[in-house]
């Protein structure tokens, strides 16, 4: 883990549901342009936590969060902080698919159009080309690009919102379960997208699948009850985990 | 009479519930016999074989009741081929309010004897409906009896009874409907044979004042020039658009506010305020619009130097508006809320604002159920009736000057069927002419409206 750039730094970040507790001084380091994985049964809060990097939580009313999050040495959790901006660089790709009713190709446009990234029809059929191809969906779509989004099959409408995410160029793609509503062929076809998209861009992926974690992570972190257990390379995590609990739970003897 | 009937086979109902569910505990407990269905099951079973037959021919005895008097009592006077049908109806119902000593005025003497014959036919009729009955109440309820000895499955009856009486239910409200529908029918049909049809829809003359004073010797050239509807149908249109001009712009955004913006605890207060507007009684709007509106639209009206009548349009659809905000915003606020979180959720995390957010993503969503809550305040509009018979004025005038009288379709019926009016002239079926125009746009109205809404819930369920 060492001499690798670090993307993502949190400190002793608390988050609170109302009165309940939901993370406890979480410290982590993403390192820029890998897969990292958090893992961890339900409610432990690794939700919470990503959402937390692109200020999500601030869309829920009871929310709370303390602690210094901080992408490239920039502290984002502040109030003076523009929140558009940073999820401009910060995307996010969620459980559900969650296409816009519109068509595919306003579905790609929706971000470039709203940040002023294209200044022409040209600049837009480009880029939602381009961010298709990345998807590795324009060949499934390219004949109907007028046709509604939502008309699309699970996995292809998970991968449109991929493409949607990184038509705006983020830095950083976060993915809070995005297989989980996919049948296994729709999940390979994403898992091999990750692979690819590591390469340009830095993304944390939370998922409730083992095998999933190994296959697609570097880093891989484990959350229980709101606290951070283990953080370590992937390899390490899986073959020979430091923690008991972890050790449980990649077994599958509770979670 | 009736009353103590009914009350009767309640209270015998209610016994044989309890007499009936007792009746299996006991068996069981003493003989060990094991019944089909819970012990309550055969109490209902007891109850309704007591109470629905019992019902269903009382319903039928007192209906027909009135009917084999009638027959009786006339048969005399129906010999006299000198005495038509409406005589007839006139000399019955004057015994019966002989006998019932309602009749005010000096009795006639030679009904007399119709009188005591009348009380003599009614006196034997009830007490012959009171054995009937009774005796289907005890026919009924021992072969109900002999079924649960013979341990029949009451569970299922029953269940076919509450079926039955859930279907009547229904029934009646759907034939009331109907029975509704095909009197306005019946009187248009009458009033088109008078007025044509097309003069109704495409004439510009409305004074069926006119028609009401020639009354029995009506002539054709008259009644055709006075039936013209169309400054109604205008005057409608247009105090229903002014509605909605003030009803969809606060309408929508205070939907989208209380949707969108509005944290919780506010919205919690602020909802039930604006659906306050929706409880008011539309006579206190009527005269809100009539006795402060009006006036004041003068008021600055004469201070500019325009001339404005009292009674405006534009006073009776501001205020109908008003009236019609909370359907609008209601409405709006519940299709937007319908509109997935994770919709919202996947634009913010684009880096979308909240109003970006709102115009690009949740109102394209929602706007099949905005139209259709829009289509259902125009029918709330187009119906309503206090506010416009206060504040919009009777001239039938075919104008788009907003400042002046203008008359709705709710209005004019309103004015001819107020006061004692005979049923069978033009102008009196007018109202159903007009009462048929109205229910039939509403209902159009309302049937796009609702496939809108139901398309839009069906995307999203």
């Amino acid at each position: 883990m060492k001499n690798q750039k670090i993307k993502i730094s949190t400190k002793n970040l608390n988050v609170f549901y109302g009165a309940k507790q939901a993370l406890f001084d979480v410290n982590l380091e993403l390192e820029e342009k890998k897969v990292t994985a958090l893992i961890g049964p339900s409610g432990c809060g690794k939700s919470t936590y990503i959402r937390c990097l692109n200020r999500m939580n601030d869309v829920i009313d009871i929310c709370k969060v303390e602690g210094s999050i901080k992408i490239d040495g920039q502290e984002i959790n502040k109030k003076d902080v523009d929140v558009n901006l940073l999820r401009e660089k910060v995307g996010m790709v969620f459980q559900k698919p969650n296409p816009f009713p519109k068509s595919i190709y306003d579905n790609i446009a929706y971000g470039p159009r709203i940040h002023g990234l294209a200044d022409n029809k040209n600049d837009l059929d480009q880029i939602v080309e381009s961010s298709l191809k990345k998807a590795a969906l324009w060949d499934e779509v390219k004949d109907r690009l007028n046709q509604p989004g939502t008309g699309l099959s699970g996995g292809q409408q998970q991968r449109l919102c991929i493409a949607r995410t990184i038509s705006i160029n983020p830095e950083v793609i976060l993915m809070d379960e995005p297989c989980s509503a996919l049948d296994p062929i729709a999940t390979a076809k994403i898992e091999e997208l990750i692979d690819d998209l590591k390469k340009t861009y830095t993304i944390v992926i939370v998922t409730h699948s083992m095998s999933q974690a190994a296959r697609v992570s570097q880093n891989t972190g484990f959350f229980h009850l709101g606290k951070i257990l283990e953080f370590n390379l992937t390899e390490k995590i899986f073959k020979n985990p430091d923690n008991k609990l972890t050790q449980d739970y990649i077994t599958g003897r509770f979670g | 009479m009736n009353l103590t009937i009914l009350s009767l086979i309640a209270v015998f109902s209610l016994s044989c519930y309890f007499f009936g569910k007792s009746k299996v505990l006991k068996q069981t407990k003493i003989s060990g016999k094991k019944f089909h269905s819970l012990p309550e099951y055969y109490g209902y079973y007891l109850a309704a074989w007591c109470g629905l037959p019992a019902l269903i021919i009382l319903f039928f005895w007192s209906f027909s009741e009135l009917y084999i008097v009638k027959l009786f009592i006339l048969s005399d006077f129906r010999a006299d081929p000198s005495i038509d049908e409406n005589k007839l109806n006139l000399i019955f119902s004057e015994i019966k309010s002989i006998a019932e000593k309602n009749f005010s005025g000096t009795i006639p003497q030679n009904l007399v004897p119709y009188v005591e014959k009348f009380l003599s036919l009614n006196k034997i009729l009830e007490l012959s409906k009171f054995a009937v009955i009774f005796s289907a109440i005890i026919f009924s309820l021992s072969f109900a009896y002999s079924q649960i000895l013979k341990n029949i499955r009451a569970r299922e009856s029953v269940e076919k009874v509450i079926r039955v009486v859930m279907f009547l239910c229904a029934a009646i409200a759907v034939f009331t409907t109907f029975g509704i529908v095909l009197s306005l029918l019946f009187e248009s049909i009458k009033f088109f044979t008078a007025v044509s049809i097309f003069d109704f829809i495409t004439g510009t003359n409305w004074a069926p004042g006119r028609a009401f004073v020639r009354d029995a010797s009506v002539q054709t050239a008259d009644v055709e020039n006075v039936f013209g509807a169309v400054p109604l149908f205008w005057g409608t249109f247009f105090i229903a658009m002014i509605a909605m001009c003030v009803a969809v712009p606060i309408g929508l955004f205070s939907g989208i506010f209380m949707a969108e913006y509005a944290s919780r605890k506010i919205r919690r207060i602020v909802k039930p305020l604006i659906e306050v507007l929706a409880g008011i009684p539309t006579v206190v709007y009527g005269f809100f619009a009539a006795l402060t509106v009006g006036p004041f639209f003068r008021t600055i009206g004469e201070a500019v130097g325009l001339n404005v009548s009292s009674e405006s349009a534009l006073a009776a659809g501001m205020i109908m508006g008003v009236m019609i905000i909370p359907y609008v915003s209601s409405l709006t606020d519940d299709v937007i809320n319908a509109v997935p979180v994770s919709l919202r959720e996947g634009s913010y995390a684009m880096g979308a604002t909240k109003s970006e957010t709102i115009k690009k993503v949740i109102l394209p969503a929602a706007l099949p159920g905005i139209v259709g809550s829009i289509l259902l305040a125009i029918s709330r509009a187009v119906g309503e009736t206090m506010i416009v018979v206060m504040a919009a004025g009777l001239g039938a005038n075919l104008t788009i000057n907003p400042l002046e009288a203008s008359t709705t379709i709710t209005t004019q019926i309103v004015t001819i069927l107020i006061g004692d009016q005979s049923f069978n002239n033009p102008k009196t079926q007018a109202a159903f002419a007009l009462g048929l125009t109205l229910f039939f746009f509403t209902l159009v109205i309302n049937i796009i409206a609702l496939n809108i809404v139901k398309k839009f819930r069906e995307k999203y369920e």
